[in-house]
């Protein structure tokens, strides 16, 4: 069989530029610099409305024998700790219970990302023109098919070793069921690997890595080890130190186009898409798995997103850009906003929803219920009260037959999906930067939720027409969706999902049926 | 909307069996490009299948590529569209089509046309992905200049929206 193109180049390289006969890591290095992929077109399969230049440079110089080393360390010393230390000290059961359930959802939408990064990172090896380049990237791949396995790692891990391991073993079955996983594809799939090939390399370098993988990746351990967990702390910081070069990468893709026109013309809406798309689902679920899916508090969310986002990313690394012409994203405002208040709007609706979750939630007790008000004045009167009415009319509860989310319905709060980001969002209760907007096209209604992605969708309608759960499962009665869509334990019958973390009074299929919630799409009423 | 389950509905059952009738290429090539234009992309016509339309697309799809399969000999495989059509002059008539496109608005539409009538296996990948890529490049830097260019209002009626809600915004601007 004939050599395909690419291995026949590859082959034809080789035989010029002949591997070194020693194994110095700046001779390695070396050689890899002059290695070449220089195919007869060097088009990208990718589409992008920008050129990469041709002799960019790669930061990312620790290649071939001295990564493989460098990694194999970090591999021992992560699944060595887990599986020999902490097992002994039983640390997969020490773990406070509300994080054990946050875990379950952080570990298994990390692993989503980071399979998504690998085909990011991919694309942007076959996009890039610069064999230095081309490095930097195939090494990026190396990485993220590493934190997959470590993301998944984690789960695995918590299945077997937490009491509760449902959800730990078999989130993916249930995916289907609630809105938190369209979201997630969007920011952690779509973001990274559809569309114009370097946007891609904006949402995932410039803006996924560099911005928010210290709050996803960094804060999260703080907020683990104050919670008894010692397992994610020691994946996750192995994960963040390779995500360093990945920014490098990030800002390599922005020189490789810095001197092309269309760089002027594009990259800065580019950003502003990238960072809101980023922002609009990051802002508000980091800071509820933080705040409402922890015992122990370690700061505010809105301190945090500060300090991170704004200064440190919005400040700091755009300003560094500056000189390529990157300007700071102009939904920065509208963002720091958010990281007040979307997350508390969020947890109110996530557990309004909590039947169609992959893990339980529980509602803020007396102690949280301090720390809210003490840390975002005006919480109490506007989200507190709400819950204490929740748990009056017994929504902890099976035998009550009250589920939170026909409360909402009942008292004409609807919950809308976004169409862009697929957040869900309550104007009534909302006190995040958003507003709804319901539109018509060609038959069809869609809901957004801000003036950012309704902007995205105008302009590219055929990228966001994804369904809401609403739109899916109007008429349906809720614990049928839920059955069909695998929301169940091993044992037939208990759900997965639990409105509060205790060792009884689980909630069953029957429970959920008597409480006859059934879906409805509220854009029926438009 | 449906009451009905999200696999094995009564929807999906009817278009398995419609589509037991289709028995040759050429029939084949029609339903699923008739079945493109109703039911699929922003240009749809229909909106009756949007819940089931990507799972019976790729019904018609499974079909097609394996009577395909069965008619064409190796060098069609990978040269011909299954409406008899050449590959190479398929993609230069719509990549010159799409050249003279000036605006947004009729560039998008000769993309999702073309997707609509094209998409594997009626046209071989090997001639769409590149033929996909350019034009999508295309149409890419035309929505992209001046991408603020135009109000929010302004950009709704372009495309052509009704209104049916316009919340307050309490965004910081
Ligand atoms: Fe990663
Ligand atoms: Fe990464």
């Amino acid at each position: 069989m004939a050599l395909s193109t690419a291995t026949k180049a590859a082959t034809d390289a080789l035989s010029v530029n002949r591997a070194p006969t020693t194994v110095g890591p700046q001779e390695v290095h070396k050689w890899m610099q002059s290695f070449n992929w220089d195919f007869k077109n060097n088009r990208t399969k990718y589409p992008t409305k920008y050129h990469m230049a041709n002799d960019t440079k790669e930061q990312f110089k620790i290649i071939a024998k001295e990564y493989a080393r460098m990694e194999s360390v970090k591999d021992e010393r992560q699944f060595g700790t887990l599986l020999d230390g902490m097992t002994r000290l039983n640390a997969g059961n020490r773990v406070h219970p509300r994080w054990g359930e946050t875990m379950k959802v952080a570990s298994n939408f990390l692993e989503v990302g980071e399979y998504n990064a690998i085909a990011a990172a991919a694309m942007l090896w076959d996009s890039a023109s610069s064999a230095e380049q081309k490095n930097g990237y195939l090494a990026q791949v190396l990485d993220e098919i590493r934190h997959t396995h470590q993301c998944g790692f984690v789960n695995y891990y918590f299945a077997k070793h937490y009491h509760d391991p449902a959800g730990h073993n078999d989130a993916r079955r249930s995916r289907a069921i609630g809105p938190l996983w369209k979201g997630m594809k969007r920011v952690f799939a779509d973001g990274f690997i559809s569309g114009d090939a370097v946007e891609c390399s904006i949402n995932l370098q410039l803006v996924g890595e560099a911005c928010f993988t210290n709050p996803l990746i960094v804060a999260i351990t703080e907020w683990a080890a104050a919670n008894g967990d010692e397992v994610t702390p020691t994946v996750f910081l192995s994960i963040e130190t390779d995500e360093l070069r990945h920014m490098a990468n990030g800002y390599q893709t922005v020189v490789s186009i810095a001197n092309d026109p269309a760089a002027q013309k594009y990259m800065n809406s580019d950003l502003n898409n990238a960072f809101w798309t980023q922002q609009k689902y990051f802002t508000p679920v980091l800071g509820m798995l933080f705040e409402y899916g922890s015992k122990f508090k370690v700061e505010p969310w809105v301190k945090t997103w500060n300090r991170w986002v704004y200064e440190d990313w919005g400040g700091i690394w755009i300003g560094r850009l500056g000189k390529y012409g990157v300007q700071s994203p102009a939904s920065l405002r509208d963002a720091k906003q958010d990281a007040y208040w979307a997350h508390h709007d969020l947890a109110l609706l996530a557990y309004a929803m909590w039947p169609t979750g992959f893990f339980r939630l529980s509602l803020p007790d007396a102690e949280d219920m301090a720390w809210f008000e003490a840390n975002y004045p005006g919480w109490y009167d506007h989200y507190g009260k709400i819950y204490e009415e929740w748990k009056a009319l017994g929504c902890e509860d099976p035998a009550s037959g009250f589920i939170p989310l026909q409360w909402m319905i009942d008292k004409g709060h609807d919950i809308y999906i976004d169409r862009v980001s697929q957040v869900p969002f309550c104007p009534s209760l909302a006190k995040c930067s958003g507003s709804l907007r319901v539109h018509e096209l060609n038959g069809q209604k869609h809901s957004f939720s801000d003036e950012w992605g309704e902007r995205m969708w105008l302009t590219e309608p055929e990228r966001y027409e994804c369904q809401s759960v609403f739109e899916q499962y109007a008429g349906r009665e809720l614990s049928d969706v839920i059955v069909e869509g695998h929301g169940v334990r091993a044992d037939g019958k208990t759900l997965i999902a639990q409105p509060h973390v205790r060792g009884d009074k689980l909630w069953t299929v029957d429970d959920l049926k008597r409480a006859n919630c059934k879906f409805a799409d509220p854009l029926d009423k438009f | 909307m449906a009451n009905y389950k999200v696999h094995d509905n009564p929807i999906r059952d009817e278009w398995v069996a419609k589509l037991g009738k289709v028995t040759s290429v050429k029939a084949a090539t029609q339903f699923i490009q008739d079945f493109r234009k109703a039911h699929t992309t922003p240009l749809r016509t229909e909106h009756t299948l949007d819940l089931d339309y990507l799972w019976i697309e790729s019904k018609i799809e499974e079909k097609l590529a394996v009577l395909r399969g069965d008619a064409f000999v190796d060098e069609d495989l990978l040269n011909l569209c299954t409406t008899g059509e050449a590959a190479g002059m398929v993609v230069k008539h719509w990549a010159q089509k799409m050249e003279k496109a000036t605006d947004k608005y009729s560039a998008e539409k000769i993309l999702i046309q073309f997707r609509q009538l094209y998409k594997p296996p009626v046209m071989p990948v090997n001639y769409f992905f590149t033929a996909d890529t350019q034009m999508g490049s295309r149409l890419m830097e035309l929505r992209n200049t001046n991408y603020y260019a135009t109000s929010l209002p302004d950009l709704r009626k372009e495309r052509g929206v009704k209104v049916l809600h316009l919340g307050v915004s309490k965004a910081a601007h």
